[in-house]
């Protein structure tokens, strides 16, 4: 095998479930219901006897329903694992950075916090980091933490995270790391080629991911705020823990669980990602700056379109490609496919020093 | 200003695109027969199989004719009228005026001198019509993407000779037969083999391409086209198409095969027959418009570029280069002279790449019939499977032809521009190197010389270095 480069045809749009068919309509509408028991069975809204995550998680002698979705994401990242690896599995890049998205989720996303929660009855996901998981720079969340993690939770947001994303890129977390864009590359894989790639969907884009940046970063001075003078502004205090919990319903619940995942079949798997993630769009700031590109090999592009096609964040590559244009996308997550698809070679992703340029002749 | 431009494919295009940036006001026609919008034609294998849509292989975004302000008719041109201007068009339309006239329309399939050729069932891959020909057999019709827009928009103004008239409809082929041994071939060979259909090559020569290709080379990606099931007919000449109301058989110089598709693909000519006794001159061996150096042709208001224009080769010979990129440049070099400039064209380097099944491949300069020729050959096994070819004239390198890895051409010509050495280049060549991510890099042993080229055995000498 040659470690690179695409092995045989795909039939993306002849199959009716990765087309927006009636059956792609049906696989949504399961998502979308699953994540509304998930956030929602417990509000209130639904009666008892319509419960179904908590009593089937006791059923399998797991203590709530998260410990249930946290084990079903394991195994819908598996299954996602092994239909991406069967398409896209002889280049390296793929199969290692797959390996690293499995081992990161199995191991730190849910059998660290399961363990955890036997012995200390408080459960810690080590792969997920501010603002992303907005509560870990909270003091009031530090606070309840042993020391050694909250500093790691401090620490890995506000140091690790730019050294590493000015070096490497935003790909180290948002294609390696995270849970999000781990599930969103195996389990929503089927669905890449639907990302909008259009002038439009990159405007909104822009607005809506820091737009939810904002809010993160004001929520948590606020949440800091009140940490420490709540106490004498009962009125502040309350307001503010209404805000918290708007956030969490709106962002944590519905953007990401609700639409993220739920709109993969009809939107591609990256809509939380590109449109509403804060912890991407600081990362994407951050790779604006560092070391991170793709680099274009000059006058080789045809034009195809694949890595437009493929591209999960709706990047039209190919517009940077037919000019001659190496460059840096903020949104770019570094999956690698718009290298992989390119039946020319011509596309590398690369941490090159700026100002490195390649060689251009004639 | 009035400028018509015949086709709208990369060179008429970007030189659309070149005179707009300088002249917002002026009046700029594209006349297509093909298709509503500029596609990638070198994508329409993706389509066929189902891995791009009609929508993905158009590289702009649908509004560009009209942000652009270019005005686009859907039809055929049959003539140009040199002394009162105006191009005539198919379907009794009105003809179309023009100050200044480009010539872009690029190349129609090469059809097949046999017998039969024209029986349903055979055609080829070349235009929009053949993808949907081809989409038509293989999968019942278009991908649930849908179809081109307006695919039907030209058929008042044209008829059943033109490359454009939608092929006879065929079902489904129980077997197929490739005929050609290039890159549209085994472009058409990997598109049946993704369908599942059983597919016979009919290649006339000894191996698989050789015109880019030497045999041990040829030998690896025909190894690889056999591990997916396609019988490869070597050596083979085709004598006819056989059948009554469809293709039923394929007659080779090998006995009679059963086939009820066939995908004929011995090249591309230049699509200038419709000028034929406008008065614009041809090349009559390749069939190009003859054009000088600002790509005008015999007229001085009509210029051609891309496919259908005869230009100048670094080598002195005159033909047409029917590639994407130079299609691209020509059509940039055509919009700075609509515009009145002198630009020149001039040929650089050749160079190339493709994928041969899932086997990379970059080339660059010349790996042929080279004076006092001399040739490196190293073949990677392991890890990665590749081959490096560097070809030599006498002690400077000339050529490269590299499969099973990533290679950035431009440095490689630039070794070739500098005349290196085939010491320096082995030394510098991790500078060419464009493999992805984590791939191990090529490691030349060594001790590595270049031996004399030995051309008698050269067919079936065992795979290793030369």
């Amino acid at each position: 095998m040659d470690r690179q480069g695409q092995n045989g045809l795909l039939s993306t749009f002849r199959e009716g479930w990765r087309s927006r068919q009636a059956s792609a309509w049906l696989i949504a509408g399961l998502l979308i219901g699953f994540y509304l028991w998930l956030y929602f069975e417990d509000r209130g809204w639904f009666p008892e006897s319509m419960k179904l995550m908590d009593p089937a998680a006791q059923a399998v002698g797991l203590r709530n329903r998260w410990f249930l979705y946290g084990f079903l994401y394991c195994l819908a990242m598996v299954g996602g694992a092994v239909y991406y690896l069967r398409r896209h599995g002889n280049s390296r890049y793929n199969q290692i950075r797959i390996a690293v998205n499995l081992l990161v989720q199995t191991l730190l996303a849910f059998t660290l916090p399961f363990v955890m929660y036997v012995f200390t009855n408080q459960d810690f996901y080590a792969s997920y980091l501010w603002p992303l998981k907005i509560e870990y720079l909270y003091p009031q969340t530090l606070e309840h933490y042993p020391v050694y993690i909250a500093i790691y939770c401090v620490l890995a947001a506000l140091v690790a995270t730019p050294i590493l994303a000015l070096t490497l890129g935003k790909r180290w977390y948002c294609s390696w790391v995270c849970g999000c864009g781990g599930l969103a590359n195996t389990f929503g894989d089927p669905w890449r080629h639907l990302t909008s790639s259009s002038t439009r969907s990159w405007r909104f884009e822009k607005v809506t991911v820091h737009t939810v940046l904002v809010l993160a970063v004001s929520l948590t001075v606020l949440v800091a705020v009140d940490f420490f003078w709540g106490a004498s502004l009962p009125r502040y205090h309350s307001v503010v823990g209404e805000l918290r919990s708007l956030y969490g319903l709106f962002v944590g619940a519905i953007l990401a669980g609700v639409v993220g995942v739920g709109l993969y079949p009809l939107f591609g798997p990256r809509v939380w990602c590109r449109n509403f993630c804060p912890m991407a769009a600081l990362l994407g700031l951050t790779q604006k700056l560092g070391r991170f590109r793709i680099a274009v090999k000059p006058d080789m592009c045809i034009s195809c379109g694949n890595c437009t096609t493929y591209c999960e964040m709706g990047i039209d590559v190919r517009a940077y490609a037919q000019e001659n244009e190496s460059f840096t996308r903020a949104a770019c997550v570094g999956c690698g496919m718009c290298a992989h698809v390119c039946p020319r070679g011509v596309l590398k992703l690369e941490n090159a020093p700026k100002g490195k340029s390649l060689p251009v002749v004639g | 200003m009035n400028i018509v431009i015949i086709g709208n494919g990369v060179a008429g295009i970007e030189a659309a695109r070149t005179v707009r940036r300088a002249q917002p006001a002026w009046s700029i026609t594209l006349v297509s027969e093909e298709s509503d919008h500029f596609i990638s034609r070198t994508a329409l294998m993706w389509v066929v199989s189902g891995q791009l849509s009609h929508r993905c292989i158009e590289p702009h975004e649908r509004d560009l004719y009209r942000r652009e302000g270019f005005t686009r008719v859907r039809a055929r041109a049959v003539g140009v009228d040199l002394a009162a201007r105006r191009v005539l068009l198919g379907g009794g339309l009105d003809p179309l005026p023009y100050d200044r006239l480009l010539v872009a329309s690029g190349s129609r399939p090469r059809p097949g001198p046999w017998p039969g050729s024209d029986l349903p069932g055979v055609g080829s891959l070349v235009t929009l019509q053949d993808c949907e020909w081809l989409e038509g057999a293989l999968h019942g019709g278009a991908s649930h993407a849908g179809r081109p827009p307006n695919p039907d928009a030209h058929h008042g103004s044209s008829g059943p000779t033109s490359p454009y008239w939608p092929k006879p409809a065929v079902g489904r082929p129980r077997q197929a037969a490739v005929v050609g041994g290039g890159l549209i071939g085994i472009e058409a060979v990997e598109v049946l083999v993704a369908a599942k259909v059983p597919v016979r090559f009919y290649i006339r020569e000894d191996w698989f391409w050789p015109m880019a290709l030497d045999a041990r080379e040829s030998a690896w990606i025909a190894e690889r086209m056999r591990e997916h099931g396609v019988e490869m007919r070597l050596g083979e000449e085709l004598v006819a198409f056989e059948g009554g109301e469809r293709l039923e058989g394929v007659r080779s110089s090998g006995g009679t095969e059963p086939a009820d598709l066939a995908v004929v693909a011995i090249g591309v000519q230049p699509n200038t027959e419709w000028l034929k006794g406008s008065g614009l001159e041809r090349d009559e061996r390749s069939g190009g418009l003859r054009v000088d150096e600002h790509l005008r042709t015999s007229d001085p208001h009509v210029f051609a570029a891309g496919d259908c224009a005869a230009v100048r080769w670094a080598d002195g010979s005159v033909r047409p280069e029917q590639l994407w990129y130079t299609a691209r440049d020509q059509g940039r070099v055509a919009g700075r002279n609509l515009l009145g400039e002198d630009a020149v064209y001039a040929r650089g380097p050749w160079y190339n790449s493709a994928k041969l099944m899932d086997i990379e491949y970059t080339t660059a300069g010349l790996v042929g019939d080279v004076p006092d020729e001399r040739t490196f050959f190293h073949e990677e096994t392991g890890a990665v499977h590749s081959t490096t070819r560097v070809v030599l004239s006498g002690d400077r390198v000339v050529g490269f032809n590299m499969l099973g890895r990533r290679w950035d051409h431009s440095v490689l010509v630039r070794f070739i521009e500098e005349e290196r050495s085939l010491d320096h280049v082995l030394d510098h060549l991790h500078e060419a190197a464009f493999d992805t991510e984590f791939v191990p890099p090529l490691v030349i042993p060594a001790g590595g010389t270049a031996g004399r080229r030995n051309d008698d055995n050269d067919d079936d000498r065992p795979r290793g270095r030369a």
